[in-house]
């Protein structure tokens, strides 16, 4: 039986997810695709927790059901994140789209989810039972696999306030509007007293899940600059070896040179 | 600019701004039959036989065995089946047609049939195809001598990859049957081409069978010689079923089944004497895909105009198109031209930078005069304004201080700029608007002194009804809301031959002019009156023979010289085009507006094909079937698009216009390229060359 | 299973009774034969389809229909009774924007949308505020020309 839900407030949401026919649906730009015409719809954009954006001491919480327009016109949106949503599509897509449709439809060619992950973002999981953060790295297990349970929703998107103005953040696509990710790469490099606090890399589009190497860029964390630049050819070469792309719409060869190109002009604008 | 220049509102602004115009899509479907296509799922195969599930009442199966005349789709020739009979020879090829009430349920239907096939060794790459459609070469002069005597001799291929129309609206139409006639409307760029095919099909007399069209969102050759088979497959479904049935694509089957630009392959050798190109010997092979559809005539224009627009005294230039296993290739505005252009122009490129000249001042020396010997022999009858067109492109676009300054970069963003001089044969190749078309118009007047035009041609949306009108009024001169024109059935018009070849405002323009003036002097207040125009061959025109391809191959020429800058992304092989400027000579623009809105148009989509529209198949299967794959350009892309308009009158065409429509879309693309080969500093040979090309090709230079 | 939906359609108010999964490009073409909104590709990425939903553009082939419970809709027929549809009618005539027309309802859905936004873009704010919209005919410059105009001749409409 097809019937479709608008829930109004978080609990109900939660509750309607126990049933397992409901298909939770945000802005409808990716399920809309492909529409199944027997598909039961839990409606999720009238549920006010997980559509606003807000602050704690810790975190920028932004709602799952927020559409990129609503991200990107958000005075507490980073500015990274802010700039990676403009390259989202166009306009229309921007003002349906939602930030946790873009997380759970596991692509890698998302484009939010890319700058989430780059962040170390945590996503709030709820269900009947309770809830969970997972860091949003250990949220994608492998291609189109989640660590989602089938009676849970992704409700908000926990964004470290601090340490993510000095960034850089390249998307390649095949047009200039309207383009999906070929290749994108975003890092952050926060310094602080001429040390790294911390360095992050991420890259989309070339593998089966955007790549996180936290470990490799956990090398350069607590280094001075120059202690960076000694660090460089063995950071750059542990990165070369882990980072396997597959074939796509662009072949292995192009997706890995373009990957080490952006990283190796990541560590040149910040001095490394 | 003369009067007739100035714009006027376009006849269709209106019901197509506010959504009121009917396109064939927007017709009430009560009562109707949706048709969907049962398709061959393999490249070469016998078929073997159909399995049907239970059809429920309502729903009908039709395939070869209930086309009532010839199961064949007369185009120019007959080779493409209406339904497949005993093989299928691409993937795609419609084997039958499931008919029924609920368009949802015919889809669900057709998931369920099985097709039988014994499958056969295909043939995806031309150069591999023992199967030749057509051969054609030409000569002039003495090639073998110029080689002989020549102190450097050239030689280089060169690729160009498929394209795509991707115009906004998708194929469709819709078939009636009713009282032993057959009615088929629809997005029909050429609605006698269709009708001559249904009565082929159908085995009915002409004067049963109709075609019109409906308001038609974009064609661009798309859907020149595709809606001839889409209708023969539709009308005999409503034949069958004494029904109305419609047939109307969706994006994914639009592009995966119907044509494309033909994929090409060329080789150049070229003789040079005293930094002087004195001959080139020309391959020349463009893959048709399954069928014959319109390759003879594409391979036509592509063979004689791979010279490019300069004067060479000594040539040899063979074509073949030969058939594979893949999507028949058809018409696509600029019809075989832009493939050998594309290659010419990087050929006298790559040859002038080897002699350290700048390919603009080498290919100036060579460019055709007013009085030169054609490629085949034929004449330059009219004046070429490439020299003035190329100094205008040059001082817009600033191109030597550009080109001097792009040598020799080493950054991440290298730029460059590129150009290209190229010209559209206007109208049909040879005599076949004399032997072939042999165009009629009429211009109807009522009582109250109204004039209809009637003509068999189509208004994409290219501004033609807008423009026949003001050439009528202005004749007349009357008001224009005194011209009436509406969408074209062929049970009222004359055939004034199809809309392609840039031949409508030339050809059948001049016609009603003609007319026009007739009516003019015969004019009688309160009476209704009929003109009609025939077609009259220009009798300075050095007849063409198409045996030997000696003689005029077209009246006269449209002229353009473009201007491309790009940067260069070096990290990410992203190509942006900071500037395009064009100059363009279509003889008078019959409106400014329009003119200008097709030579921006037809630029942009030749930019596409030369940097960013990539189609790749995998087996004889097309992968870049959606919007969202098969990129073609947003309005960010190409943001500083200049054109400029040169006017060089025709003294045979109306008011001293000539062809335009195709023109725009034959130079930008190796203007393209040779702003990224500045910015890179090589030689390039191939299109599309998108981001992953440029890698590549930094990869090599680097090793 | 059907389900009824109300929504604001064109200023008048709507009942859909109907499945909630359909899309709503399908709905307004063939049940409500509002048929200027016109489908192009039916995954979102050429805007042929575009309205305005609650104030902002929208593509209508990636909306279910289930999701407009209480939403305001407006197509291109209800777009064209305001007076910038008269401003925007004329700017484009002005400069022969309109060559196939098959992009131009989505395209003007997406021009209001902008200028409601932005009554004073710059040409670039203009391109990237129709980017989602392709044409394949013009090129966009005339339409860029179009929305411009519109922008300057009808000032203190948006």
């Amino acid at each position: 039986m097809v019937t479709s839900f608008t829930p109004r407030s978080l609990d109900e949401a939660i509750r309607l997810r126990q049933k397992p026919e409901l298909t939770p649906y945000t802005g409808g730009t990716d399920l809309m695709v492909n529409p199944n015409e027997d598909a039961s719809y839990l409606f999720l954009h009238r549920v006010p927790e997980m559509k606003r954006i807000v602050e704690d001491g810790e975190y920028i919480r932004f709602g799952a059901a927020c559409t990129y327009t609503e991200v990107i016109k958000h005075p507490l949106t980073p500015n990274i994140l802010k700039e990676a949503c403009l390259k989202i599509a166009a306009p229309a897509i921007r003002n349906a789209g939602s930030i946790g449709g873009n997380i759970a439809n596991g692509s890698p060619k998302a484009d939010s989810a890319l700058i989430f992950m780059v962040a170390d973002a945590k996503l709030r999981l709820c269900s009947a039972g309770g809830e969970r953060l997972v860091p949003i790295k250990d949220f994608y297990l492998g291609r189109k696999k989640l660590d989602l349970r089938p009676d849970e929703l992704l409700v908000e998107v926990l964004m470290p306030r601090h340490g993510l103005d000095n960034y850089y953040h390249v998307k390649v696509g095949a047009r200039n509007a309207l383009a999906i990710s070929r290749v994108s790469f975003a890092g952050i490099m926060d310094i602080e007293d001429g040390k790294i606090r911390r360095c992050a890399t991420a890259f989309g589009a070339v593998s089966d899940v955007i790549i996180r190497l936290d470990q490799i860029d956990q090398m350069l964390d607590g280094k001075t600059i120059s202690e960076a630049k000694e660090l460089k050819s063995a950071y750059l070469s542990a990165m070369d070896e882990a980072i396997v792309p597959i074939r796509g719409r662009v072949g292995i060869e192009y997706r890995k040179d373009v990957c080490m190109n952006l990283l190796r002009d990541f560590l040149e604008v910040n001095g490394i | 600019m003369k009067t007739i220049s100035k714009s006027v509102p376009k006849r269709d602004h209106a019901e197509k701004i506010s959504g009121s115009a009917v396109y064939v899509c927007d017709y009430p479907t009560e009562g109707m039959l949706f048709g969907r296509l049962l398709r061959s799922s393999v490249p070469k195969a016998n078929l073997l036989g159909v399995k049907l599930p239970a059809l429920p009442e309502g729903y009908i199966y039709i395939d070869k065995n209930d086309v009532p005349g010839t199961n064949e789709v007369w185009m120019i020739l007959k080779d493409t089946p209406v339904f497949a009979d005993k093989t299928v020879e691409h993937i795609g090829d419609p084997i039958g047609m499931l008919v029924g009430p609920d368009e949802r349920e015919v889809d669900r239907l057709l998931a369920k049939v099985e097709v039988e096939y014994e499958e056969l060794e295909p043939t995806f790459d031309a150069r591999q195809s023992s199967v030749v459609f057509f051969d054609y070469g030409y000569e002039k002069g003495d090639v073998d001598k110029a080689f002989e005597d020549a102190d450097k001799v050239y030689e280089e291929d060169f690729e160009t990859g498929l394209q795509e129309h991707l115009y906004l609206e998708t194929n469709g139409v819709i078939a009636h049957s009713k009282d032993g006639k057959i009615h088929v409307h629809g997005s029909i760029q050429c609605p006698y081409y269709v009708h001559k095919a249904l009565v082929h099909a159908l085995g009915m007399p002409r004067e049963d069978v109709s075609v019109a069209q409906d308001v038609m969102g974009g064609g661009f050759g798309g859907k020149e010689d595709y809606p001839s088979l889409l209708a023969c497959q539709a009308a005999v479904a409503a034949y069958k079923t004494g029904k109305s049935v419609r047939v109307v694509f969706g994006r994914e089957e639009d592009v995966e089944a119907t044509s494309k630009r033909h994929p090409s392959f060329c080789n150049y050798k070229v003789a040079v004497k005293d930094g002087h190109v004195t001959g080139m010997k020309i391959e020349v092979l463009y893959d048709a895909g399954a069928y014959t559809t319109m390759s003879p005539v594409v391979l036509q224009r592509g063979i004689i105009g791979a010279p490019g627009i300069y004067t060479i005294p000594h040539l040899k230039v063979h074509g073949q198109s030969r058939k594979t296993n893949t999507v028949p290739n058809g018409a696509f505005r600029g019809f075989g031209g832009p493939q050998t252009f594309f290659a010419i122009e990087m050929m006298m490129t790559h040859i002038a930078k080897d002699l350290g000249q700048d390919p603009v001042d080498f290919k100036l020396r060579h460019v055709a005069k007013q009085g030169d010997l054609t490629s085949t022999s034929g004449k330059h009858h009219f004046p070429v304004p490439i020299p003035a067109m190329m100094d205008a492109v040059v001082k817009a676009s600033d191109y030597y201080t550009k080109r001097a300054a792009y040598k020799n970069q080493t950054g991440r963003y290298r730029k460059g700029i590129g150009m290209a001089a190229v010209y559209h044969g206007a109208g049909f190749t040879g005599n076949g608007e004399r032997d072939i078309i042999k165009a009629v118009a009429q211009l109807r007047k009522d009582r109250e002194g109204n004039v209809e035009i009637l003509t068999a041609n189509t208004d994409m949306g290219q501004g033609l009804f807008t423009v026949f009108a003001k050439i009528v009024a202005e004749a007349l001169s009357l008001p224009l809301e005194r011209i009436i024109i509406t969408y074209p059935d062929t049970a009222r018009v004359p055939d004034s031959g199809p809309t392609v070849a840039s031949r409508s405002v030339m050809a059948v323009g001049e016609l009603l002019r003609r007319a026009a003036l007739r009516l003019k002097d015969e004019w009688v207040d309160g009476q209704e009156q009929l003109i009609e125009e025939r077609y009259k061959h220009p009798e300075w025109m050095i007849q063409f023979d198409l045996e030997t391809f000696q003689g005029d191959a077209y009246p006269t020429y449209s002229w353009t010289v473009n201007a491309v800058e790009v940067e260069i992304d070096t990290y990410t092989g992203n190509i942006g085009i900071v500037g395009a400027w064009g100059s363009f000579d279509v003889g008078t623009p019959i409106d400014e507006n329009i003119v200008i809105g097709q030579m921006e148009g037809g630029f942009v989509q030749s930019l596409g094909y030369g940097m960013m529209e990539k189609m790749t198949a995998e087996k004889g299967r097309i992968r870049n079937n959606k919007f969202s794959d098969y990129i073609i350009p947003s309005s960010v892309d190409f943001s500083n698009l200049q054109v400029m308009l040169h006017v060089e009158d025709y003294p045979e065409g109306p008011f001293g216009a000539k062809g335009a429509g195709e023109l725009p879309h034959v130079g930008g693309a190796p203007a393209v390229l040779d702003a990224i080969e500045n910015a890179l500093g090589v030689n390039l040979n191939k299109i599309p060359f998108v981001a992953e090309d440029v890698m590549n090709t930094l990869r090599e230079v680097s090793r | 299973m059907t389900q009824e939906i109300r929504f604001n359609l064109n200023g008048s108010d709507t009942v859909y009774t109907g499945n909630p999964a359909d899309r709503l490009l399908d709905v307004l073409r063939n049940e409500l034969r509002l048929t200027g909104t016109k489908c192009g590709c039916k995954e979102g990425e050429c805007g042929a389809c575009s309205v305005i939903i609650d104030g902002k553009l929208i593509n209508s082939c990636l909306v279910a229909m289930g999701s407009l419970e209480g939403a305001k809709v407006l197509t291109i027929e209800g777009c064209t009774k305001t007076p910038q549809f008269a401003a925007l009618d004329k700017a484009y005539e002005s400069v022969s924007a309109v060559q196939c027309g098959f992009c131009i309802p989505g395209m003007i859905m997406a021009s209001q949308c902008l200028l409601a936004n932005n009554p004073h873009p710059s040409e670039a704010e203009i391109r990237e505020g129709i980017s989602g919209n392709l044409c394949r005919c013009t090129g966009y410059n005339a339409i860029v020309k179009a929305v411009g105009t519109a922008a300057e001749e009808g000032n203190g409409l948006w």
